[in-house]
């Protein structure tokens, strides 16, 4: 798996997950996880929902049993070999998808619950989770209950308490999932300091690529209870393991077409006999012959060898995106601006990069995963792409 | 759209139909809860009453039972519930449906079943020769209707626990430092204090009112509580005063429930409606099976057998021997018991029983349908408030009430218990239905008139199928209720009007074992014979249509009153 656990070992680390199974009713919900996040490192686990995000976070966290594997926090195995420490003996903080606030107690006692289980007096517990909930900018929330609060608010309260037990490893289940999108904004740049600030560890779950690319040193792509690629946003997001790795980041266009190697990294991709040079389109030798070539709407160029007629188009704001009909399949193209071509219009079209999935390797996809959809309907979150 | 007038304009408030339902509404509560009731007042003669010798003891006998067996069938069926939802207990489901089977028993039989397993001559007493003396008696009372009142406690901590005591609320304790004990004490039980609550309360009043296991197990130790007080009043004394020592009693009775009910009403109902706050999310249980959930499982298992089901064998085994004091061997098995059952008599009882339940059912399902959907105009609250009265009425209190007030008419007809039938089962059909009428989504409704469904087609497409389960299942437990009834119809009963409840009631009174133990498992198994294929359709329209069944948390608490 390119990049797990690449110059992990000269760092401590905060998690290390081995060969992790967990299996419900004789069904795999997780199998054969291997992931190391070392500390002050966010990891992003990124995958669709019923991908296993939340089993994978409750695993750890102790509140669910592994099947196989073995799971270690800082050095120290808290499941696997006969060993299954309880969930209050894990140093970590959990942030629920949900919040999980307790309903008959105020901000400031929810917050002061793990200190009062560390030990804290009730005046000392009291300050603490005041200070916290200050730092947070809600201390004028602190006597109210759940009921009371909205859903940002919620969300903080949550997180405070998660915060509150001082952790090596937090681990976050979807935190914006029910935020909308400025709220949204405000929490993943807190996220962001907070964690460079304290130097704990987080993995978070998200279903959202651009959340993800935004917030994460590294991102583990998951779906159907496996690790698909785990490597930086910008490994995972421009050199994916395979078409389904690329949907998951964010728009792409997959066409298949012949490639052949011009020198060293530079490439000669075809497409209805027209060729062009691109470099950077694969990061080993390549087997010559028809690829799936990935394709992200931003690395197409105005002006080019290619043409093909306009079949829709989006306006996106800052861009308008357009799906063009090539002879290797549909291509989603960028342009800055609003829309200026109409559907059926013929443009030109060039290429600045591109991705040989595999490398041109015979590719095995697991059958489990869903088969490569058009274009037009795989961009997640096109608009909010941070580039 | 091709009839866009259809849907635009303004809707018509139809204001005839509901005046009309509103007004049948108050005409049938004071009819039958309201004049009844009052009608008492005048002919009570407090002081008379009161000064009769053995009056102030039953009082106290009957507050002292209400108070243990509330003290410990809460904490039992809470325990039940909790231990329940370990993932590891062996048997998981079958001992969360198992725990709610005792509900299938008449509490008179269950009673029964109890003498015929450990009293004199009962089952131990056959093979160890061992039998409990005290099950004649106080002790005896107590631990039956501990064991009948335990799976409404532990059904109302089940409801408690599925809508305010999410996984994942527990799981946030644990993972902020919290051992398990410490989550029970700090986060489940602070979170089930209004389950808790309303199970206590609710226990209380309905041993309060309870009747047929104090008869059964109380008067041949010559111990009388309110209730069996009224009905010796009633059924044994002849002259004038017992006749108002009756009056008196029914009077104090309906004071001591709604003390306690109406409090309790205005201030729990509220808290056990309050809505599931988010989805759990929890795959796979925890930890593998452990020694400690097996002993638990065991104890369950044992508590099951010894209060439920050794007594139901004795009770079979009593209705198939030839004779009492005989060993239930199959060489002294015998159907006697169950032909002598096949006389006309007989079948006119079990007419009566069938009559009365099947009319109060469908009496009470429109009734209570009509509040329901009353309730969500302005004023229709109150209105459902007022069906409330019925809970707290007490069944003896109603049957003499109800006697005073039309008796001159309708003594010892089957109206009369009729009548008294749908003043005490009213609530029973109307909150589940109106609790499944809060539920439906008003987006649901106007989707329908958005997608072109005219009022009545929309009631008919997306009102009448998500209201269908609850209707049917008002409907089953007003039946199921109506046909173990024996409180009040033992009260109003006359030659005429006798019904198979009455009928078993007698026959253990004349101490002919054979006969009722014959009658008490024809009744059971009418009783299952009625409810196991209905619960079957309501299931299967349930995981056809994707409705949820009416809740849980509301079905209980009517049950335990209404007995």
């Amino acid at each position: 798996m390119p990049g797990s656990g690449a110059g992990s070992s000269a760092r401590t680390e905060a998690l290390r997950i081995t060969d992790l199974t967990v299996r419900y009713r004789s069904s795999d919900v997780l199998s054969g996880i291997d992931l190391v996040v070392g500390t002050g490192e966010l990891v992003a686990l990124l995958g669709p929902s019923g991908a296993g995000k939340s089993t994978l976070l409750n695993a750890i966290a102790g509140l669910v049993a592994p099947s196989a594997g073995e799971i270690a926090l800082a050095g120290t195995v808290v499941a696997g070999q006969d060993i299954d420490v309880v969930p209050e003996r894990r140093d970590i903080g959990l942030v629920f998808q949900n919040y999980a606030l307790w309903p008959h107690l105020s901000a400031r006692d929810t917050v002061g619950y793990p200190m009062r289980r560390a030990g804290l007096s009730r005046a000392e517990s009291d300050r603490a989770a005041l200070e916290l909930l200050r730092r947070l900018g809600i201390e004028q929330l602190a006597d109210r209950k759940p009921a009371e609060l909205s859903g940002g608010e919620q969300q903080r309260v949550g997180l405070a308490r998660a915060l509150a037990r001082e952790p090596r490893l937090y681990l976050l289940d979807e935190p914006t999932a029910h935020l909308d999108t400025q709220l949204r904004a405000t929490f993943q740049a807190e996220l962001r300091t907070r964690q460079l600030r304290s130097g704990a560890a987080g993995l978070c779950a998200t279903h959202d690529p651009a959340e993800a690319l935004a917030i994460a040193d590294r991102i583990a792509l998951i779906s159907g209870g496996r690790l698909v690629q785990v490597g930086t946003p910008t490994e995972v997001y421009e050199r994916p393991v395979s078409a389904f790795a690329a949907q998951l980041t964010g728009a792409a266009s997959i066409l298949r077409a012949p490639v052949f190697t011009a020198d060293h990294d530079l490439v000669d991709i075809n497409i209805g006999d027209v060729s062009t040079r691109v470099a950077g389109a694969t990061d080993g030798p390549l087997s010559p012959g028809v690829q799936s070539i990935l394709i992200r709407p931003e690395w197409t160029t105005e002006a080019g060898p290619f043409a093909g007629a306009v079949t829709a188009h989006w306006f996106r704001g800052p861009h308008t995106d357009y799906l063009v009909r090539s002879a290797a399949g549909e291509v989603l193209i960028r342009r800055g601006g609003p829309p200026t071509h109409a559907v059926s219009e013929e443009i030109s079209w060039g290429l600045r990069r591109a991705w040989v999935i595999g490398g041109g390797q015979p590719q095995d996809q697991p059958r489990d995963q869903p088969q490569l959809r058009s274009p037009a309907v795989s961009q997640p979150n096109a608009a909010a792409m941070p580039r | 759209m091709s009839h866009p007038r259809l849907v635009s304009g303004s809707r018509p408030r139809a204001s005839g139909p509901v005046r009309a339902a509103t007004v049948i509404t108050i005409l049938a509560v004071a009819g039958l809860i309201g004049y009844p009731v009052a009608r008492l007042i005048p002919s009570a003669h407090f002081g008379a009453a009161l000064s009769a010798p053995g009056v102030g003891l039953a009082a106290w006998h009957t507050v002292a039972l209400a108070a243990v067996v509330t003290v410990v069938a809460v904490p039992v069926g809470a325990a039940m519930a909790l231990a329940v939802r370990r993932p590891d207990l062996p048997l998981r489901r079958t001992l969360s449906v198992a725990m709610v089977v005792p509900l299938v028993f008449p509490q008179f039989v269950l009673g029964y079943s109890w003498t015929q397993a450990y009293g004199k001559a009962g089952f131990t007493d056959t093979f160890l020769g061992l039998h409990w003396q005290g099950l004649l008696g106080p002790a005896g009372i107590a631990v039956v209707l501990i064991i009948n009142a335990a799976p409404l406690c532990y059904l109302l901590t089940a409801a408690g626990l599925a809508t305010r005591a999410q996984p994942d609320l527990e799981h946030a304790a644990r993972v902020s430092g919290a051992s398990p004990a410490t989550v029970l004490a700090t986060v489940t039980l602070p979170l089930l204090r209004p389950a808790l609550g309303a199970a206590a309360v609710l226990t209380f009043v309905a041993t309060l009112e309870s009747f047929a296991v104090p008869q059964m197990l109380g008067a041949p130790a010559g111990f009388s509580t309110i209730t069996t007080r009224i009905y010796a009043d009633l059924a044994l004394g002849s002259d004038p005063a017992t006749f108002d020592e009756a009056v008196a009693l029914a009077l104090g009775l309906v004071l001591l429930a709604a003390v306690l009910l109406i409090p309790a009403d205005l201030i729990l109902a509220p808290r056990l409606r309050s809505e599931r706050t988010g989805q759990s999310s929890s795959a796979g249980g925890r930890a593998p099976r452990t020694a400690r959930s097996m002993f638990i499982a065991a104890g369950m298992w044992l508590y099951l057998a010894l209060g439920v089901g050794l007594p139901t064998l004795a009770l079979i085994a009593a209705s198939i021997t030839r004779a009492i004091g005989l060993k239930p061997t199959p060489s002294n098995w015998t159907l006697d018991n169950f032909s002598a059952l096949a006389t006309p008599a007989s079948a006119q009882q079990l007419a009566h029983s069938l009559e009365l339940a099947v009319a109060a059912a469908f009496i009470l399902v429109v009734l209570g349908a009509i509040v329901a959907l009353l309730a969500r105009t302005v004023h229709g609250r109150a209105l459902l408030g007022l069906t409330t009265l019925s809970l707290v009425v007490p069944g003896s209190t109603l049957a003499v009430g109800l006697l005073l007030a039309y008796g001159r008419w309708l003594d010892g007809t089957l109206t009369l218990i009729l009548l008294a039938y749908l003043a005490k089962l009213w609530a029973l059909a109307s909150r589940p239905i109106s609790g499944a009428v809060d539920r439906l989504p008003p987006a649901e409704v106007h989707a329908a008139r958005t997608s072109g469904a005219g009022p009545l087609a929309a009631l008919r497409t997306v009102v009448v199928p998500a209201l269908a389960p609850a209707v049917a299942g008002a409907w089953l437990l007003v039946f199921l209720t109506a046909l173990h009834e024996v409180t009040i119809s033992s009260l109003l009963y006359s030659t005429h009007s006798e019904t198979v409840a009455v009928a078993l009631l007698n026959s253990q009174e004349l101490g002919d074992i054979g006969q009722t133990a014959a009658l008490s498992v024809s009744l059971t198994a009418l009783v299952l014979l009625a409810a196991l294929p209905m619960a079957a359709l309501l299931r299967m329209a349930v995981r056809r249509r994707g409705i949820a069944l009416p809740d849980v948390s509301e079905l209980p608490r009517e049950v335990s009153v209404a007995r």
